[in-house]
């Protein structure tokens, strides 16, 4: 019995847990050794106190508000998490067990507390939790970025497009560069071609030799620059193409002369015309254009001679001709330019029709010419084929759609009449630009008109209401303050029977209006003075 | 969502006068069940849980609302408008005292008696006062529950509904009388703990009984001293009860000195009711 007892007692005090009995009052009357062990207190110094006083704040204060109400509730607590402090002041993570033990009439004996280590769970739970965390937080953020998905979609696309403006911008000054370069170049040749016969013109003037050649060959430089300005508005679409029906065997016995001289003397110049050659329907500047830049390129792919041939041909383009390209099977006449040159390579072919490509230095070409040709071409519903390898030259072919309404009329070529042709009519004329007024004025005055010359629509308008004797309105297109179509509606009001003229070097959309006729009213900048008085006397010779 | 709904209200008896019983923290309504039977009789006994306590509507729980004690309050009040509650009696327990008499001061008129049993002000010393925790050891309470979450979380778990009739049913819940969700729980520790209502307590009208308990660590005597002091019409009266809660650990005594208060209150007619 004795020895029952003993084992018993060591049962209670070295159980692997904590145990306590407490009075109804809460108050320890029994503790076990494992406890007192724990928290490092003798028995002596647990017996009195209640079990609460031994938790930590959150404990106390936990106890208090959730457990011990719940022990008078229920009669039991199970398995609640709290920290012991030992007599050192670290704390013991617990896990608490409290049961009521009463007799058979239902009176309390005491309360059976029960203490497990909870250390190790305390640790992996700590570990838990961080997981736990971790996996929310990995959620989260997941959500953020589903959330922002869109935002962050819209921000890299505006970066994209935002690096590819400025790539776009990039390259556009660079294209600006080398355009700026190649018309520079061009207006330079043309110059070489203007000032010297302008030099030669005056010293044999002062011999009182012969000059018409260095007139000639300053009008043609002069025009030539004209006609630079002409491609360059095209580029620009800032000119209307006018197609015209042509014989381009014409066209090209007309350009003969001119290319001879382009090409210099080294390059052996023929052409080879077909016999009864169809009519093309296309615009003859342009196409003379088309021509010569496709025999400058030519001309530099022979940098030490060779031989260039024009050809014309009328040509039949079936369904496989035309596979790709974009055009109708049908009738079409041939204009082949060919060389006996470096040739292209593959890479070049490919890339030889972009615009702004080029092969040639920084200041030598545009890199506009061929891309002009095809635009030109592409337009006017032909196409180009290109024949070409390294060291065995190059053919370019240009297809033009056949005319089928032969108009056949021969270019008129005007005469250098410079007679005086006016009869001493007064003309209003309107230009914001001074010198080009007063040029133009001295130009008219020389034809025999009488010119009120005006830099402003304002001004115009003030002198046609003091001015009854003015005829013709000849005024610019594009002014500040008020345009030359303002300035003819208010005129007309003024003057209904007034005749107007207008002239621009631009074809923008300012023009389409009922005042404007590009066949009758109109005068393309910039003209010679044959093309001014003829325009000028038709003006006058009609009936208003 | 009615209030009556998200608040679990319980209305017993029907009584004339309307007493009102608000748990504190860390329990729920349970912790009146011994206490109010004793009243049935006379009042319309009214019992609520918190929101985020009891049986109460957890998705009514607004952090911002419910982040300082004034939250609480307008749900008393609410709930009094509701039953139409005028002239009762507000029993509050623990922190529920300072909401009670935060209530009273939002709608004066609806409670002529206010019963605080362990009220505190103010939980953390300030200079001359002590309200029986440091600064420092408020905080390791907050941190313990914000890092010991899943430990205690634990303990609190069973949110099921409680059966206290028939116990056998939850014989598998460890703890299934205070139902609390450990989340808010945690958001109204800090409500509580951080909280300081010392100024209001001068502003009270209602006719107040303190209930003051030996030994408790959370609202010291001390403590129970200071607010019936600063109340203006208030009587104090020490429990030889221990611990925090005398409603279930000493429910006769509780009963019995708040009868002596409503008693003394029906003898002595109120002067404005001559006057």
């Amino acid at each position: 019995m004795a020895d029952t007892l003993e084992d018993l007692e060591d049962l209670f005090d070295n159980a692997p847990c904590g145990y306590l009995a407490a009075g109804s009052d809460g108050r320890i009357v029994k503790v076990n050794q494992t406890f007192s062990t724990w928290l490092g207190r003798d028995k002596s110094e647990l017996v009195g106190h209640r079990f609460q006083d031994f938790l930590n704040i959150a404990g106390k204060i936990y106890y208090e508000t959730h457990f011990a109400p719940l022990m008078r509730m229920q009669g039991f607590f199970n398995e609640v998490a709290l920290d012991l402090v030992r007599s050192d002041g670290s704390t013991l993570p617990v896990l608490v067990n409290a049961v009521e033990r009463r007799d058979e009439s239902g009176e309390l004996r005491f309360i059976r507390i029960t203490v497990f280590n909870a250390s190790d769970r305390r640790h992996y739970e700590r570990e838990l939790l961080d997981a736990r965390r971790a996996a929310e937080k990995a959620n989260a953020d997941l959500m953020e970025l589903n959330r922002t998905l869109e935002q962050r979609i819209a921000q890299a696309v505006d970066a994209r497009l935002r690096s590819e403006w400025a790539l776009y911008q990039s390259q556009k000054m660079e294209t600006v560069g080398q355009l700026t370069g190649g018309i520079a170049h061009d207006f330079n040749n043309m110059l070489a071609i203007i000032l010297p016969s302008l030099n030669l013109l005056e010293k044999r003037l002062a011999k009182g030799e012969d000059v018409g050649r260095y007139i000639a060959a300053a009008r043609e430089g002069a025009i030539r620059a004209a006609d630079l300005t002409k491609r360059l508005l095209t580029f620009s679409r800032r000119q209307t193409l006018a197609p015209e029906t042509i014989n381009a065997n014409q066209l090209v016995a007309d350009m003969s002369e001119l290319l001879r001289r382009t090409l210099g003397e080294t390059v052996h110049f023929e052409t080879v015309l077909a016999e009864g050659l169809w009519y093309i329907h296309a615009d003859r500047s342009l196409l003379e254009s088309a021509i010569l830049n496709l025999s400058i390129n030519a001309r530099d792919a022979m940098p030490d001679g060779g031989d260039l041939t024009i050809e014309t041909a009328n040509t039949h383009l079936d369904r496989a001709d035309v596979a790709g390209q974009g055009v109708m099977p049908g009738e079409y006449v041939m204009i082949a330019v060919r060389d006996t040159g470096t040739g292209m390579t593959p890479e070049v072919m490919a890339k030889a029709f972009e615009p702004f490509f080029t092969t040639k230095g920084v200041g030598k070409g545009t890199g506009l010419g061929l891309s002009q040709v095809f635009g030109y071409v592409k337009q006017s519903a032909g196409t180009i084929k290109v024949l070409s390898a390294v060291g065995r030259g190059t053919t370019m072919e240009l297809y033009l759609p056949r005319a089928i309404q032969a108009s056949g009329l021969p270019r008129s070529v005007a005469p250098a009449r410079l007679a005086a042709s006016g009869a001493g009519e007064l003309i209003l004329l309107v230009e914001d630009d001074q010198g080009v007024l007063s040029s133009t004025g001295r130009a008219l005055r020389e034809l025999g008109y009488e010119v009120i010359e005006a830099q402003s629509g304002r001004e115009a308008l003030t002198a046609l209401r003091t001015q009854s004797k003015v005829c013709l309105l000849f005024t610019d297109v594009v002014m500040p303050e008020m345009s030359g179509l303002r300035l003819a509606e208010q005129a007309l009001q003024i003057r209904p029977d007034l005749k107007v003229l207008f002239t621009t070097g631009y074809a923008s959309g300012d023009e389409d209006s009922p005042l404007l006729d590009a066949a009758t009213n109109l005068l393309q900048k910039p003209a010679s003075l044959e093309e001014l008085e003829a325009k000028i006397r038709d003006m006058m010779d009609k009936k208003s | 969502m009615s209030v009556l709904r998200r608040n679990n209200v319980k209305v017993i008896g029907s009584g004339a006068k309307a007493m009102v019983f608000s748990h504190g923290f860390g329990c729920d309504q349970n912790m009146w069940r011994f206490v109010w039977p004793a009243f049935a009789d006379r009042f319309r006994i009214v019992l609520f849980d918190h929101v985020g306590a009891g049986g109460s509507d957890l998705a009514a729980y607004d952090p911002e609302k419910y982040s300082s004690l004034d939250g609480y309050a307008e749900d008393i009040v609410e709930i009094c408008r509701e039953l139409e509650i005028a002239h009762g009696v507000f029993v509050g327990h623990s922190v529920s005292s300072m909401i009670g008499a935060l209530a009273s001061l939002k709608a004066p008129g609806i409670f002529d008696e206010l019963v605080m049993i362990g009220p505190s002000p103010r939980y953390i010393n300030d200079g001359d006062y002590t309200g029986g925790f440091s600064e420092q050891q408020i905080h390791e309470l907050l941190d313990f529950l914000d890092a010991n979450h899943m430990g205690w979380s634990r303990t609190m778990a069973p949110v099921i509904m409680g059966n206290p009739d028939r116990p056998e049913l939850n014989e598998e819940l460890t703890n299934s009388f205070c139902m609390t969700d450990p989340d808010i729980a945690r958001k109204f520790a800090r409500a509580t703990f951080l909280s300081d209502n010392r100024a209001d307590l001068p502003l009270v009208k209602a006719r107040c009984l303190v209930l003051q308990c030996s030994e408790d660590v959370i609202a010291p005597q001390t403590v129970g001293e200071y607010v019936a002091r600063m109340l203006s019409n208030s009587s104090f009266v020490l429990l030889s009860a221990t611990g925090h809660c005398p409603n279930l650990s000493a429910p006769q005594e509780t009963v019995a000195a708040m009868q002596d208060f409503l008693q003394d209150q029906a003898e002595k007619p109120m002067l404005g009711d001559h006057g």
